[in-house]
């Protein structure tokens, strides 16, 4: 990589297109893309499969970029076109401002060894290797030697948590377990660029939270271009920086998590956010008024921007007084305070 | 009335039938293909491909000449190896792949070898074995790797091992006799070439099913395509791979045995032919068994390889060899002149003789009645086969007339409660049981083959059917073809009625199931050959026993398949059946029964090739039809007859195949399996 090309985004995205089908390069060409909803109904009506259409976006140095919707939508397509496993159909992907569509088979495997890595929803695990072995394989590919290798992957393993299971072979380890392996794989060769392809949709929903958590303290420690798939709304806010939501090949939504729940663009978009509990995801800053003449002076609970609406409500019921609560016949049975009835709601969306 | 495709087919069936049976008094060319019709195909494919192969002798014969070598190094080591050092080794590979059990396995099964009195031509085959097995492997492994990594030749390649696959065994024989001349470099290269189809097909199913993110995970390692074929998808295609190496091992001693009748290498093949032809069953039975327990040993150490392995100590494997070293300088006995079971095959002998002799009426009349009362009547026809001598009675004109006017009857009376396939099937029956397969129009086989063909594959199944049948009966082959169906029709028969009751009898007994697994390993394991042996012993030389040897061989998919079929409905499926108040008859017939069909249908399938791969061996012990023709060329290095009589056959294998196939793809899809 040359210097002038430390400015661009890890990874651009442009006008990016995968057609599966015979022929499908021609036919789009022909079709041309100048609208896109147009062109996919044209490559249709020939039996081609749009799989992704014209989507567009960067990411970041540093960003967790997520990718979501459902299955079918062509976001495991798309991580595929960026990482060329697929070769897409048009358009360009720049890494680091280099558009590796064009780069040769041989520059893309340099790229590989030293700049790319990626954690695959099954795992992957190469069955017949250990632990330290499969985790040591793109060192091996790059051409290190024994000993380097090994040191090295032990260094992983442990970054994932799992010392002393270097040498089990993946059919002896469970399935969280198994995707730490893949994570340390990928990480091996310390890449720039991390793509994980729904790592951990095959997981147990503990498992699953404990390894997000796991995987955000990595991320905060490397500080990886992350290119992140998920068909878990949940996951996506809980993890991105950025969300790209798709549907039916396209993109049809990029924001931050709080844009994705506060303004969705269409009913798609609604329809995901609407079980997600807004107090979690949205901070007090969002949607507080400029401050004008009221009353400001007093005693008032601390309140910051950053602050989630759940955290900010407590804040604000801790400053009433208990509230009387009546039986059927208007007879007082009990009191509650509004701030452990809110404490209670929260944690019930827990 | 809306007739469906099954209904449909049998009546063009039953039609063209009726109408051949009116016409052929007048028109003789109904019965018979008129020999006019005919090209010779045989002289044709005598010169051409004898030309063709003329061009490669000499490259054939520096290949005989180059492999001769390993083959005699093979065979000189292990000719001039001292017996105790062989046990040993064999016993130290069994207890690295599997144990103490495979360790016994190889010491017991070897030891056995020893005291037969045979090893010497043991170590003959096994040296043959060892020098044809790696080549097929190799063959295999390139072919499968290839086959995978270029696409485009995925089909060609899938095509051609479909067609191995139904090339009947002796068919390869002769014109590798033209090009390689006589001896055992030509059962050596016949074995490879055996042997190599299921290596190659399971490289290739191995490298196919290799899970797709293990495929681009050594992808994104940054592995070059070499790299990530041999560091990541052949290693993870092991079991599979390995499943490819037990069936070449098999594939490869099986044919070793059979490539004995071209003779000149005094093997344990040679061994049984020989004995068999003198009818010293005894020798026979002694040298069969010897095959066997090869048979046994090879494959199931080799089966261990597929599995997921524990490690055993490499040095308890060196502290075997080891004590077969000092054995071997301690007890110098020339293995020649051990044969302590030469009394074994007197006894077997004497009692065998005297089982036949005290036996033989009993014996006499279920062969004649089987004969009689089954097979004549389906060769030739109820009209030919009701003799006073058979039947007690002759078959007047007029019977046939009753007899047709019943099934008509039966078959009305059917139609009319809505079952107007069974009708239809019981007025085909008929009419095949009164003509005699061997003397069926051959319009009416065309086009009842074509019409099944039609109900099972559509159009494209039909064409193939038209394009093979016709080859054959232009080729003049159609007479002998017909007696192949007759034979092969007759025991697929049998195993599907007898196969099917034992398999189903499987699935409801877990008793039965155990005493039935390891009689249809052993049958799986053993050589084609070998099963010729026992028939011989109680029922002589003749169709009789050739019609045994079959059913014994080709029963076995037919047990397993049904059993698998249905024993393995989806727990769900048959919880969902008793909730409904299905009592256990109920949910076999309703339930794991229809569930079972597609894999029933490929048993019958594997039945029906196992039937045809057997009927060629089984022309050794006096079968009419193309195996007959097909050894006889060998005999007479035929090339011509040899090629042609192996290709009808394999058209029937196929034609048999595709049919069946069809039927078990509709019934999976409309399970939506």
């Amino acid at each position: 990589m040359t210097d002038k090309n430390s400015a661009a985004p890890a990874i651009a995205v442009e006008g990016l297109w995968q057609v599966f089908g015979e022929g499908a390069r021609n036919s789009l060409q022909k079709i041309g893309t100048q609208d896109t909803r147009d062109t996919a109904a044209k490559l249709q009506d020939q039996g081609l499969i749009p799989a992704v259409r014209d989507a567009n976006f960067e990411v970041q140095s540093g960003e967790l970029f997520v990718i979501m919707g459902l299955s079918g939508s062509g976001k495991s397509t798309l991580i595929r076109c960026i990482s060329r496993l697929v070769e897409p159909t048009a358009g360009a992907v720049r890494i680091d401002g280099e558009d590796i569509l064009q780069a040769s088979d041989k520059r893309l495997i340099d790229l590989r060894r030293n700049k790319l890595g990626m954690v695959f929803q099954h795992f992957g695990l190469f069955p017949h290797m250990s632990v330290a072995d499969n985790v040591a394989f793109p060192l091996k590919m790059q051409g290190a030697g024994r000993s380097e290798r090994r040191a090295r992957a032990l260094e992983v393993i442990k970054l994932v948590g799992l010392e002393g299971r270097e040498d089990a072979y993946p059919r002896e380890l469970s399935g969280g377990q198994r995707q730490r392996v893949g994570i340390a794989r990928s990480l091996a060769v310390n890449p720039d660029i991390w793509f994980l392809d729904e790592p951990f949709s095959a997981l147990d929903p503990l498992i699953r939270r404990q390894l997000q958590d796991e995987f955000l303290n990595i991320q905060a420690t490397l500080k990886k271009s992350i290119v992140f798939i998920t068909h878990d709304i949940a996951e996506a806010l809980k993890l991105a920086d950025r969300i790209a939501i798709m549907r039916d090949g396209e993109v049809v939504q990029i924001g931050t998590p709080t844009q994705i729940v506060l303004n969705p663009i269409d009913d798609y978009v609604r329809e995901f956010a609407r079980d997600v509990p807004k107090g979690r995801h949205m901070t007090i800053g969002e949607v507080m008024e400029p401050v004008g003449d009221g009353p400001l002076a007093g005693e008032w609970p601390e309140l910051r921007t950053g602050m989630s609406l759940e955290d900010a409500l407590t804040q604000c019921a801790a400053t009433f007084e208990a509230v009387p609560v009546k039986d059927g016949d208007g007879k007082v049975v009990g009191m509650v305070r509004p701030d452990t009835f809110v404490k209670a709601l929260g944690a019930e969306a827990t | 009335m809306t007739l469906t495709r099954g209904t449909k087919a049998a009546l063009i069936a039953v039609i063209v039938g009726v109408m051949c049976l009116v016409l052929q008094p007048y028109f003789a060319w109904l019965g018979k293909w008129p020999a006019a019709w005919t090209f010779p195909v045989n002289e044709w494919l005598s010169s051409g491909v004898g030309a063709i192969l003329d061009l490669f002798k000499p490259v054939a014969r520096g290949l005989s000449w180059l492999l001769a070598f390993p083959m005699d190094g093979a065979s000189w080591v292990l000719g001039n190896t001292p017996w105790p050092i062989v046990i040993a080794a064999t016993a130290a590979l069994g207890w690295r792949l599997g144990g103490w059990k495979m360790a016994l396995l190889g010491l017991f099964g070897l030891s056995f070898v020893l005291i037969s009195g045979y090893w010497a031509q043991s170590m003959r085959t096994l040296a043959l074995v060892f020098v044809s097995v790696p080549l097929a492997l190799l063959m295999g492994l390139a072919i499968g790797v290839l086959a995978f990594e270029v696409p485009r030749f995925r089909g060609a390649v899938n095509a051609t091992l479909d067609v191995m696959q139904t090339v009947p065994t002796f068919a390869y024989l002769t014109p590798l006799l033209f090009l390689f001349g006589f001896g055992p470099v030509v059962g050596l290269i016949a074995s490879a070439i055996y042997a190599a189809p299921p290596m190659a097909r399971n490289v290739l199913l191995g490298l196919e099913r290799v899970e797709h993110d293990i495929r681009e995970a050594a992808i994104m390692s940054g592995g070059t395509r070499r790299q990530q074929l041999l560091l990541v998808e052949i290693p993870a295609a092991g079991n599979q791979i390995m499943v490819g190496v037990n069936q070449s091992l098999m594939a490869a001693l099986s044919m070793v045995i059979i490539a004995a009748v071209i003779g000149g290498f005094d093997d344990i093949g040679w061994e049984v032919l020989l004995t068999m032809r003198k009818a010293w069953f005894g020798q026979a039975f002694l040298a069969g068994s010897v095959i066997v327990v090869f048979a046994i040993v090879i494959d199931r150490m080799s089966a261990t390889l597929a599995t997921q392995r524990q490690h055993y100590d490499a040095k308890i494997g060196w502290i075997i060899l080891a004590i077969g070293a000092i054995l071997a300088f301690v007890v110098r006995i020339d293995p020649a002149e051990i044969a302590l079971l030469d009394g074994v095959a007197d006894v077997v002998d004497t009692s065998v003789g005297a089982f036949t002799a005290a036996n033989g009426a009993a014996l006499d009349s279920v062969k004649n009645n089987a004969m009689f009362y089954g097979l004549l009547p389906l060769r030739i026809g109820l009209d030919q086969a009701v003799l006073p001598f058979t039947w007690g009675f002759q078959w007047q004109p007029s019977y046939s007339l009753w007899f047709f006017a019943a099934a008509v009857a039966l078959a009305g009376l059917c139609a009319a409660r809505g079952r107007m396939l069974t009708g239809l099937t019981i007025l085909l029956c008929a009419g095949i049981l009164e003509t005699g397969i061997a003397d069926l129009p051959w319009p009416f086989v065309l086009v009842g083959v074509c019409a099944v063909g039609w109900a099972s594959g559509g159009w494209p199944l039909v064409r193939l059917c038209a394009i093979l049948l016709g080859l054959i009966l232009l080729s003049g082959l159609w007479e002998r073809a017909l007696l192949s169906l007759y034979l092969s029709g007759a025991a697929v028969f049998a195993c599907a009625i007898v196969g099917g009751l034992l398999g189903f009898w499987a699935a409801v007994s877990k008793t039965a199931w155990v005493i039935l697994r390891p009689m249809c390993d052993l049958l799986q394991t053993i050589p084609l050959f070998v099963f010729l042996i026992p028939v011989l012993m109680f029922f002589q030389i003749g169709e009789f026993s050739a019609f045994l040897a079959i059913c014994l061989y080709a029963i076995v998919p037919m047990i397993r398949y049904t059993r698998h079929g249905l024993t393995t409905t989806p727990d769900d499926l048959i919880e969902a059946a008793k909730s409904s108040g299905a009592n256990t008859w109920q949910t076999m017939r309703e339930v794991r029964a229809p569930y079972a069909a597609p894999s029933i249908l490929l048993g019958l399938n594997q039945t029906i090739l196992y039937a045809f791969a057997m009927l060629v061996i089984a022309a050794l012990i006096g079968t009419t039809g193309l195996g007959q023709s097909i050894y006889l060329a060998l005999g007479q290095a035929d090339i011509g007859l040899g090629l042609s009589a192996g290709a009808a056959m394999a058209i029937l294998a196929l034609i048999a195949d595709r049919l069946v196939q069809g039927f078990a793809e509709e019934r999976r899809k409309a399970l939506g399996l």
